[in-house]
Formats: C-alpha cells, sequence, structure tokens
C-alpha cells in the first residue's frame, strides 16, 4: 500500500433522498403500524432506518443498516416497560417508587451500552461493519458516576458529563479493524456551554427591563388585600415569560447543537482519517422553524420532506478527510466478534431509542 | 449486462464487475472475478427510493447496483418479484389511498373513539383517584386563587338547604359536596372538581342572585360530576399531548402545546353540552324549567362584555349557541 504525504481530496457527506419518494415508504408503512395496532412500527422503523443510512453517501459508496426488525420490537417492548414503570412510580408515590426507581437507574447504563453496540455494529459502509466494544463497568462509571456528579453540582458540571459520555462513545468506536478516537477536551466543551449562559443573561434582561417582577409583586398584592387583578397585567406577564422560554429553546437550543456537534465531529478521527464538521447555527434555526411551520400547517404531512431536509443539511455539514486509502480498511476478525457477542441477537441485544 | 460495485464483505475495496443472468444464475465478470452464484442464493434488498440496491450473498459479499430499473429488468428475467410491501410503497394509489386511511382513521379516532374510551376509563378509575387529584388541586387553589368565601353562614345554608333537596333522577339527594370560595381572578363562576364536588365562588351567587338560576347553574355542575367529566377531561389531553409531543416533538417540545390545546377545545365544548344536557334534565326531573339554566347564563354573560365565549380556543360553546339549545330542550320537555 502506498502511503504518500500528498494530499488527498476531501470526501463531502452526501444525502441522496427526497421528501416525496420517503413520502411513500412513510405513510405506508404508517397505515400498517397503525391497523397492526402499533406492532408493524419495528418493520417501519428498519425500513426508515435503512432509507436513510443507505441515501447517505461519503467516497461514492452508502452507509446500509442491518438491524433486524425482531430486535428492534424487543427494544420498543422493553423501553415502554420502563416508561411506563416510570410514570406510574413518579405519579403514584408508595414503596414501589423507590424500587422501580433503583431498578431502573442501575439496568439503564447496561441497557444503553448494549444499544450503542446493536447500532454500530448494525451500520456498515462498503460492506464492513462497524463496532462498539465500550465496557459494562465503564458505561456504570460514565451515567451513573458522573450523573450523579452532575446532579449534586447543579448541572455545573455537565460539560464534563458530556464531554465523559461522547469519549465513552467515540473511543471506543471501530470501523471494521480501525479504532476511532476522541480528541476533544473538556474545556472545549465548557466553553461551548458558556454560550448558553449569553441567551440566559438576555432572558435576564427581557424580564428585568419589561418590569415583568413589577407585574407579579402587583399581582401577589391585589391577590393578598382580595383585590381585583388586572387581567391585562397578567396577560402581559404570562405572555412574556412564555415567549421568552419559547425564545430560549427555539434559539438558544439550535445554536448550542450546532456548536457542539462541530466540536464533537471535528475532534473525533477513524484511525488516521480525520471528520470535518461545518454546521451552521443559523441555517439549522431555519430548517428548524420552517419544518416546524410546514407540519403545523399541512396537519402533519410535510413530515417526510421535513426530516429529509433535516437529515440532507445534516450530513451535508461533514466531510471526510482522508489520510490514506480509504480501498484499505478490512473488517473485524469474526474471533473478536464473537469474542464480544456481537453478532448472535439475543433477547438483549437491542435498540432501546424509540 | 449491468454495471455493479462488488464488495467482498472484508474489506472495503470497490471492485467495478458486470452482471448477467444466466440460466438460473447470476454472473459477476470484471477486477479479477469471474463468479457465477445460483440465484436461489442470492437475497435482493428492497427498491427503496433512489438508494443503490443490494444483492446479497451467503459468504457476506454483495453487489451495490446504482441503475435500478436495470436491475429490475434483470431480476424480472430470472423471475425474482419484490415484496408485498416493498411494491405497495411504490405505487401512487397504494401511496394515497394509505394516506387518506390514516387521515380518516386519525378523524374517527378523534371524534369519537378517545372520547368513548376516556369515558370508560374515567368510570373503570378507582374513587381513590378522584379524591387524591381533588386534594391536591385544593392545595394548590386554596389561599391563593380561591379565596374563603364571605358569604354569610345563613345565605350558604339556604343554598345548601335547596342544593340538598334536588332530586337526581335515580332517586335521592345530590351526592356531590358543595363548596362556596372567593376568587377575585376567576369571579362569577362554578366548577367541578375530579371527585365531582362542586365549588361555587361568591361573584356568582351575588350576581345571579336568584336560588332558582342558582340551582341550574348546580344542575349543570352535577352534570359534570355524574359524567366524571374531570376525570375524563384528565385522560383525553393526556392522550392528545402524548401524541402530540411524540409527533412532532423533535422540533419542539413547547410549540407542540399549541396544536394540543385546539385539539382539547373541541372535548372541553362537548364536556359542556353534555353537561346542559344533564342540566336541563335534572331540572325538567324536579319540575322547574331549563330555560332557567339559560337565564343564568345570560346574567352571567352579561356581566363579562365582550367575551361570549365560542371560536376555536374557546374551552365553552358560545353562550348565545348554548341558550339556543336550552329552549330546544325545554320545548321537548313541555311537550
Amino acid at each position: 500500500m502506498a502511503t504518500t504525504s500528498a494530499p488527498r481530496p476531501a470526501e463531502q457527506f452526501q444525502f441522496t433522498g427526497t421528501g416525496s419518494e420517503y413520502f411513500g415508504i412513510w405513510i405506508v408503512n404508517g397505515f400498517l403500524t397503525i391497523i397492526t395496532l402499533g406492532i408493524y412500527s419495528a418493520w417501519a422503523k428498519v425500513r426508515r432506518l435503512q432509507y436513510f443510512y443507505r441515501h447517505a453517501e461519503v467516497a461514492g459508496s452508502s452507509f446500509d443498516f442491518h438491524g433486524s426488525p425482531k430486535s428492534i420490537f424487543i427494544g420498543r417492548v422493553l423501553a415502554l416497560i420502563l416508561l411506563i414503570a416510570y410514570n406510574y412510580a413518579v405519579r403514584v408515590r408508595s414503596f414501589a417508587t423507590v424500587v422501580i426507581l433503583v431498578v431502573i437507574v442501575v439496568v439503564m447504563p447496561w441497557l444503553l451500552r448494549n444499544s450503542f453496540r446493536f447500532r454500530l455494529y448494525n451500520t456498515s459502509w462498503r460492506g464492513t461493519r462497524f463496532h462498539f466494544r465500550g465496557g459494562v463497568a465503564q458505561a456504570y462509571r460514565v451515567f451513573l458516576l458522573n450523573g450523579f456528579l452532575t446532579v449534586v453540582t447543579a448541572y455545573l458540571m455537565a460539560p464534563f458529563m458530556h464531554q465523559r459520555l461522547k469519549a465513552y462513545q467515540h473511543d471506543n468506536s471501530w470501523f471494521g479493524r480501525t479504532q476511532c478516537s476522541f480528541h476533544a477536551r473538556v474545556g472545549q466543551f465548557f466553553k461551548v456551554y458558556l454560550v448558553l449562559l449569553a441567551p440566559l443573561a438576555a432572558f435576564g434582561a427581557i424580564v428585568a427591563i419589561s418590569g415583568v417582577i413589577g407585574d407579579f409583586r402587583a399581582i401577589t398584592q391585589a391577590q393578598q388585600h382580595h383585590g381585583h387583578v388586572n387581567p391585562h397585567l397578567a396577560f402581559k406577564a404570562i405572555f412574556i415569560i412564555y415567549g421568552a422560554m419559547v425564545f430560549l429553546l427555539v434559539v438558544a437550543g439550535p445554536i448550542f447543537h450546532a456548536l457542539i456537534t462541530n466540536l464533537i465531529w471535528n475532534n473525533t478521527r477513524i484511525g488516521e482519517h480525520r471528520i470535518e464538521c461545518n454546521m451552521s447555527a443559523l441555517r439549522l434555526l431555519w430548517i428548524g422553524i420552517s419544518n416546524l411551520v410546514m407540519v403545523l400547517l399541512t396537519l402533519g404531512l410535510f413530515m417526510p420532506w421535513a426530516t429529509v431536509r433535516l437529515a440532507r443539511f445534516q450530513l451535508e455539514c461533514m466531510r471526510l478527510l482522508p489520510a490514506g486509502d480509504l480501498q484499505e480498511f478490512a473488517a473485524a476478525d469474526p474471533e473478536a466478534i464473537g469474542a464480544f457477542g456481537e453478532e448472535t441477537a439475543t433477547a438483549f441485544d437491542f435498540d432501546i431509542s424509540l | 449486462m449491468l454495471q455493479a460495485d462488488y464488495f467482498d464483505g472484508r474489506s472495503t475495496r470497490v471492485r467495478v464487475v458486470r452482471l448477467s443472468v444466466d440460466g438460473k444464475d447470476l454472473v459477476i465478470v470484471g477486477d479479477d472475478l469471474d463468479l457465477r452464484i445460483h440465484f436461489a442464493d442470492v437475497s435482493v434488498d428492497e427498491r427503496l427510493g433512489r438508494a443503490p440496491r443490494r444483492l446479497r450473498f451467503k459468504d457476506g459479499s454483495f453487489c451495490e447496483v446504482r441503475d435500478l430499473n436495470g436491475l429490475d429488468e434483470l431480476l424480472s428475467s430470472i423471475g425474482h418479484v419484490d415484496g408485498k410491501v416493498d411494491r405497495m410503497q411504490r405505487q401512487l394509489h397504494i401511496v394515497l389511498l394509505s394516506c387518506l386511511a390514516c387521515l380518516v382513521i386519525a378523524l374517527v379516532s378523534y371524534e369519537w373513539v378517545l372520547p368513548w374510551a376516556a369515558a370508560r376509563g374515567a368510570r373503570q378509575l378507582p374513587p381513590a383517584v378522584g379524591k387524591t387529584l381533588t386534594e391536591q388541586a385544593l392545595n394548590l387553589l386554596d389561599g391563593k386563587i380561591l379565596l374563603p368565601s364571605k358569604l354569610s353562614d345563613k345565605r350558604r345554608e339556604e343554598l345548601l338547604a335547596t342544593y340538598h333537596a334536588l332530586r337526581l333522577p335515580e332517586g335521592g339527594s345530590s351526592a356531590s359536596d358543595l363548596l362556596f370560595r372567593s376568587s377575585p381572578q376567576l369571579g362569577a363562576n362554578a366548577f367541578t372538581l375530579p371527585d365531582g364536588t362542586i365549588v361555587v365562588l361568591d361573584d356568582l351567587v351575588t350576581l345571579i342572585g336568584d336560588d332558582k338560576r342558582i340551582l341550574a347553574v348546580l344542575a349543570h355542575e352535577l352534570g359534570h360530576a355524574h359524567g366524571r367529566h374531570g376525570l375524563q377531561q384528565l385522560l383525553q389531553s393526556s392522550a392528545v399531548a402524548a401524541f402530540i409531543s411524540l409527533y412532532v416533538g423533535d422540533i419542539s417540545q413547547l410549540v407542540a402545546a399549541a396544536p394540543a390545546a385546539i385539539l382539547q377545545a373541541k372535548y372541553s365544548k362537548d364536556l359542556e353540552r353534555q353537561a346542559d344536557d344533564y342540566g336541563a334534565a335534572l331540572l325538567l326531573h324536579n319540575g322547574m324549567s331549563p330555560l332557567l339554566l339559560a337565564d343564568a347564563l345570560r346574567d352571567l354573560a352579561k356581566s363579562r362584555p365582550g367575551s361570549r365565549g365560542g371560536g376555536y380556543l374557546a374551552s365553552h360553546p358560545s353562550t348565545d349557541e348554548r341558550i339556543r339549545h336550552l329552549h330546544i330542550l325545554a320545548a321537548q320537555g313541555a311537550t
């Protein structure tokens, strides 16, 4: 193999699907899901993932998804059981609440780790599969210990937790025999999280300038003295608070998402090959808002176009910067796959995400 | 001859090959390859959009074909038939029919199935649920939005006596508790809590004045209590909110609240109409006219100029509509 130092051209990721093609798949599978009372949704999900993976290309070849509907179905049933148990535990306080919550906390890291493994093992490019080889003990450290740290420090440690999670995922990912690596540092995560502080400050400023606090004081005083509350005042106060919250989520959300996505992918390598991600927060914001408006105006029928549009945008922000020949990746040894129990679709290998 | 990319499944090496059919065999030639595979051993992926389609072989190798129409020709020449759902996804009339069916199912579920299921569910729930919810609601509201009643004890006793004298259709006197409160925010109003407890606000009593008309309002509220509307509303709104947030939740949880509110407003209006019907029947049963409720509604409307109700987001039907309906019920009851 020739490892020349000549710069290789960057390979742009591409998405070749269209909304109108996807519409047919989406609606037919949706209909089958409804008339089978949701059971067909596992098959529908496999098709959806296959549609998106197979239309995602880099260096002239597309990805593929190999997961079986049966595993997806088991995962969905389990996720549903956990969801119902959680809701029951939170709403009806009893001794069972503690037991259910403890069980959920204890099994969750293990389930998430199996879920990562399932997703990667069933993803391939040019016939070579990805693998996830993160250990169970590490999963508990990442999710439980760091999660605990995040909560007791009132989310001040959230960037730390986020970095550890991504490092766990990406450092343990393999493409065939080639290991991936993650290079973003905790400090860089903290910087991106600082960006969230700006809109929070803006929110504070809006509240201060608009005098909402004064309005609320007036309202509570009126209540205490059994007086009459000016409905306009109450309406204004609610409108400003609600508006500011929507603004925070709709505007700050995409900005944060774009920055963190760029940070994560720009610092991920597959062997020596690098990835470049250049997501524009403004365009993400525009796509999110226009998609939402169109979905609402069409009573939901625009959904396939919205999904395709977002997928195309997200994928086309990325480029692969090859450090060598892309023909030279080798698939993992069958023995190594066996050692990690990856090829056996046991009862515990499934995708827990809905 | 059809061009394809061949992958051995062990490396990412791309080999450009040509595919052809010979009898029941698939022939793969090119780039150092010369393979002949019995077609029974080939598994063919679905044709999804314009994605390259794969022919998979037993040893993990496969061919990726981009010329989808060319591949269709090759496959039909060898007698392969695509799966049923695979074909359905590409047939325009099936797609349009599915679309229509989904819309009809959504509409029917919203209009009939969910209200029916929620009403049944509300009747099945143990009484303790309604009790707990009522306690929680009162704890939340008392002292903040709801203040102690300033009506005289005598006035309250009078109202309680007339209320308890009301005979329910099943016999006996009214089962729901009646509470008195005042509220500057809610003004002239009465409402029913999840366990059927009715709360009457001072402003309503002073505004309407006439005991029979106040009783008519209580009859309407007993309709809510009888139908367990509080619990039904809770179940319906949970289902609608869960569906909407699953459907558009990816985009924004907060904005999803708007369509949910519009969808729930209709349910609320339906329950008001049911409570009016029950109230009217109850009044007739006690030898009174349903028009008393119409009069009470008129009194309340006068106190809130500009807010006649109705509209998509309103929780109640318009006062005019309700009064018209009560006149019809009164006429029916008289005959």
